[in-house]
């Protein structure tokens, strides 16, 4: 697999891993690259993409930890990670925290990732598979692995959710380099991690994507929850591009490997 | 009726049976035929999710405490592309709801038929082609 | 119930005027239309589409020509919305059920193209499947028994229909076809791409159109694997590597799906598809029906994690087991 990768690619990986890990790469940072631009004169972030970071373990700092699954043993063990948080830890409400600690105790049963349900905003980004980004002027796509969660991005036509959903209602708008993304009308079930990380349906994240080279992006998002935080928070990564020549978002139907866990206590006996 | 659409309406019932309005799943395998139910209660939410959508209403039981009922109706879908939304429902208003209890004995049931308070049918109203007054509340 | 049918036939009249802008096109036919280009060149195909139809994939027995009249065809789609939203007799099987009509889940409320073919196949010419090869028949027979052998739907999860499992609209295909509701489809196209959202179960069909090659046999999906190319006014998509747990029709995992996108009007893409499975049939067959303009948006059909059906359904079953069980335990211990 990872001579599939230019070597070029990996040395910038590198680079930005540890801009990254030094907080080099800072939020708000006015982009120098100029992207190439589709038809109607905007940035071209059309492509298959993809986070490389630990934050689907955790988003805030965290160092290594066991896992709660004994037969995994070290692959199932959680990797220490930098997060994506600025200041490295969420700011929770008292009770929030309480529940936090009781969603991480009870992962196994309560993270929605486990039951393949759809991954919300902004787990979704970086969960650890690709997603594909289908750009045209009045819809932006986003198509991504798990679950085959789909994100509609209305660029022009602006309305409030008609509804509550688990990938939210997005509105979209172009700010120079960066597609802005406004998004509201989640029910409420998502995480943001495997770590119990979690917000209520008062959710609102706005984010910003930027393209910083020809395959990076800069990840901003702006997330606020009154019910949940004491006060908005931000998080920041690169998106990667993927850059195999077969780079495409493959059927990750998960709902069938996960029905034994939901309903397994549901079939008849055998032998009756 | 000539001929020719005494065969067309042949066809229709041919047409019909072989594509039958068939549902995500068998209705009667969650819920019961024997067990009609008559709910009148207060809606506390309806919950716009797929592949159904569910109602939960408070019934005032027996003797004079709530009870919470979960009911089910159609996807939302179609009514958003007709112009309802969250609120257009709000929480506290009176149902009357016909339907058939669901087999695992808990409080739950679909909804055959929704009524309000005074009467209306629910939904119909901006949604069907020619309805209006008799109905509501209505989209857009 | 007379006072119904009023309401409902003035509303198709205005539904069936509003839809009725194009002829319908007939296979082969020379078509005058020139679609609209994307910026890239592309024939446009974006926005949102409903394929809902009353127009079933064989043709009735009764029914030997191709074409209805446009006259029969409007009163098909009359009487058909009439006895899709006459009430059932309370106390019933089919009454077991939430009103389509106060949903606005009706085909009628739905919005539907008229269409005059009296059945979607219309190849071979008599619009019925081909005769099934000797395999075909033998793989038929063998997935009844397997089903029969799996026991109840109820008994397990697994037993129940993909549908009802919320893992795919078995309607959705691909071939695309729709079924009672929800029949809708976004169309939208980058270079290099056309996407098509299936509204049920939120399906993202990523079609390239980059020339690239399938995956190989091995890697199969439920939905196959799509490449697609443009042939003039045409989006043709080639759709291989099935597995055997969709069974179209009966089809094999080898099954080849070719689909044609033509944007045949403003208002209206008309969508054929062939199926070459010889595994399966004495020949290749193939079907056709419109695709008409409508209104979005697409709302979030997360079908899996609502799906309190499926459980009620299971749960529903294991405590009539269990009641059973108690009565006969009941009946032998009093005998």
């Amino acid at each position: 697999m990872r001579n599939r990768f230019r070597p070029s690619v990996i040395v910038s990986v590198a680079i930005v891993t540890v801009l990254v890990l030094t907080g080099t790469v800072t939020t708000g940072q006015s982009p120098t690259y100029k992207a190439p631009r589709t038809t109607d004169g905007k940035p071209n972030l059309n492509g298959v993409w993809q986070a490389l970071n630990e934050a689907y373990w955790d988003i805030e700092t965290h160092p290594a930890a066991p896992g709660s699954v004994t037969a995994l043993g070290a692959a199932g063990a959680i990797p220490p990670g930098p997060g994506l948080v600025e200041g490295g830890l969420l700011p929770y409400q008292p009770a929030a925290a309480e529940q936090k600690k009781k969603n991480f105790e009870n992962r196994l049963t309560l993270d929605p990732e486990i039951k393949c349900y759809l991954p919300g905003v902004p787990r979704a980004n970086y969960m650890p598979y690709p997603f594909q980004i289908i750009q045209t002027p009045k819809y932006i796509m986003m198509v991504y692995t798990f679950a085959r969660a789909v994100r509609t991005i209305y660029m022009d036509d602006h309305k409030e959710a008609p509804a509550d959903s688990w990938m939210g209602w997005s509105n979209g708008r172009w700010e120079g380099e960066t597609l802005v993304v406004d998004t509201t009308g989640f029910n409420g079930q998502a995480w943001f991690d495997r770590a119990g990380n979690f917000h209520s349906d008062a959710l609102h994240v706005v984010e910003r994507f930027t393209a910083t080279s020809p395959d990076h992006l800069l990840y901003e998002a702006t997330i606020e929850d009154k019910n949940v935080f004491t006060r908005p928070w931000k998080i920041s990564m690169p998106i990667y591009r993927r850059l195999e020549r077969n780079a495409q978002i493959m059927d990750f139907r998960c709902v069938e490997f996960a029905e034994d866990l939901i309903y397994g206590h549901l079939r008849k006996p055998s032998g009756k | 009726m000539s001929m020719k659409r005494a065969v067309v309406f042949a066809g229709v019932g041919v047409l019909l049976a072989a594509a039958p309005l068939l549902a995500h799943h068998a209705f009667s395998a969650e819920f019961d035929v024997n067990k009609p139910m008559k709910l009148q209660g207060t809606l506390v939410k309806w919950e716009m999710i797929n592949p159904h959508s569910w109602f939960h209403i408070d019934v005032k039981g027996p003797d004079g405490q709530m009870i919470r009922w979960l009911v089910e109706g159609g996807s939302p879908n179609q009514l958003i592309r007709l112009g309802v939304t969250k609120s257009t429902l709000s929480s506290g208003m009176e149902l009357l709801i016909e339907g058939y209890l669901a087999r695992d004995g808990t409080n739950k049931g679909v909804g055959r038929n929704f009524t309000l308070a005074d009467g209306r049918r629910l939904f119909l109203g901006g949604s069907a082609p020619g309805g209006g007054a008799e109905s509501g509340p209505v989209a857009k | 119930m007379n006072h119904r049918f009023l309401v409902v036939g003035s509303g198709l009249i205005v539904l069936v005027a509003l839809m009725w802008s194009a002829t319908i096109p007939v296979a082969g036919q020379a078509r005058a239309y020139r679609a609209p280009r994307t910026p890239d060149g592309q024939p446009d195909l974006q926005g949102f589409w409903t394929n809902t139809t009353y127009t079933p994939l064989q043709r009735p027995k009764e029914i030997t020509k191709e074409f209805y009249t446009r006259e029969e065809a409007l009163e098909i789609l009359k009487t058909s919305a009439v006895l899709e939203s006459e009430q059932t007799e309370p106390g019933t099987i089919p009454d077991v059920h939430y009103d389509f009509t106060q949903f606005g889940l009706d085909r009628n409320q739905g919005g539907l193209a008229l269409n005059l073919r009296t059945s979607l196949i219309f190849d071979p010419p008599n619009g019925q499947l081909p005769p099934m090869t000797a395999e075909g028949q033998k793989r038929t027979a063998a997935r009844a028994e397997a089903r029969k052998r799996m026991g109840r739907p109820t008994d397990a999860v697994q037993n129940q229909s993909l549908s009802v499992r919320c893992i795919l609209m078995d309607r959705a295909g691909p071939p695309m076809l729709p079924g009672a509701y929800n029949n809708n489809y976004q169309i939208v196209q980058a270079p290099g791409y056309v996407m098509i959202l299936v509204e049920m179960i939120h399906e993202p069909r990523i079609i390239p159109i980059d020339g690239r090659a399938h995956l190989p046999q091995h890697v199969r999906s439920l939905t196959g694997n799509p490449t697609g190319r443009w042939e003039g006014e045409t989006l043709v998509v080639e759709t291989t590597n099935f597995t055997d747990k969709t069974g179209f029709q009966g089809s094999s995992e080898n099954m080849r799906l070719t689909e044609r996108f033509t944007r045949v009007a403003e208002d209206r893409i008309l969508y054929q598809f062939t199926i070459d499975d010889p595994a399966t049939w004495t020949r290749p067959w193939s079907a056709e029906l419109p695709m008409q303009k409508t209104i979005g948006p697409i709302f979030e059909h997360a079908c899996h994690e609502g799906n309190r059906g499926l459980y009620n359904t299971l749960a529903g079953a294991r405590a009539e087991d269990k009641k059973a069980a108690e009565d006969a335990a009941r009946k032998s211990s009093s005998q």
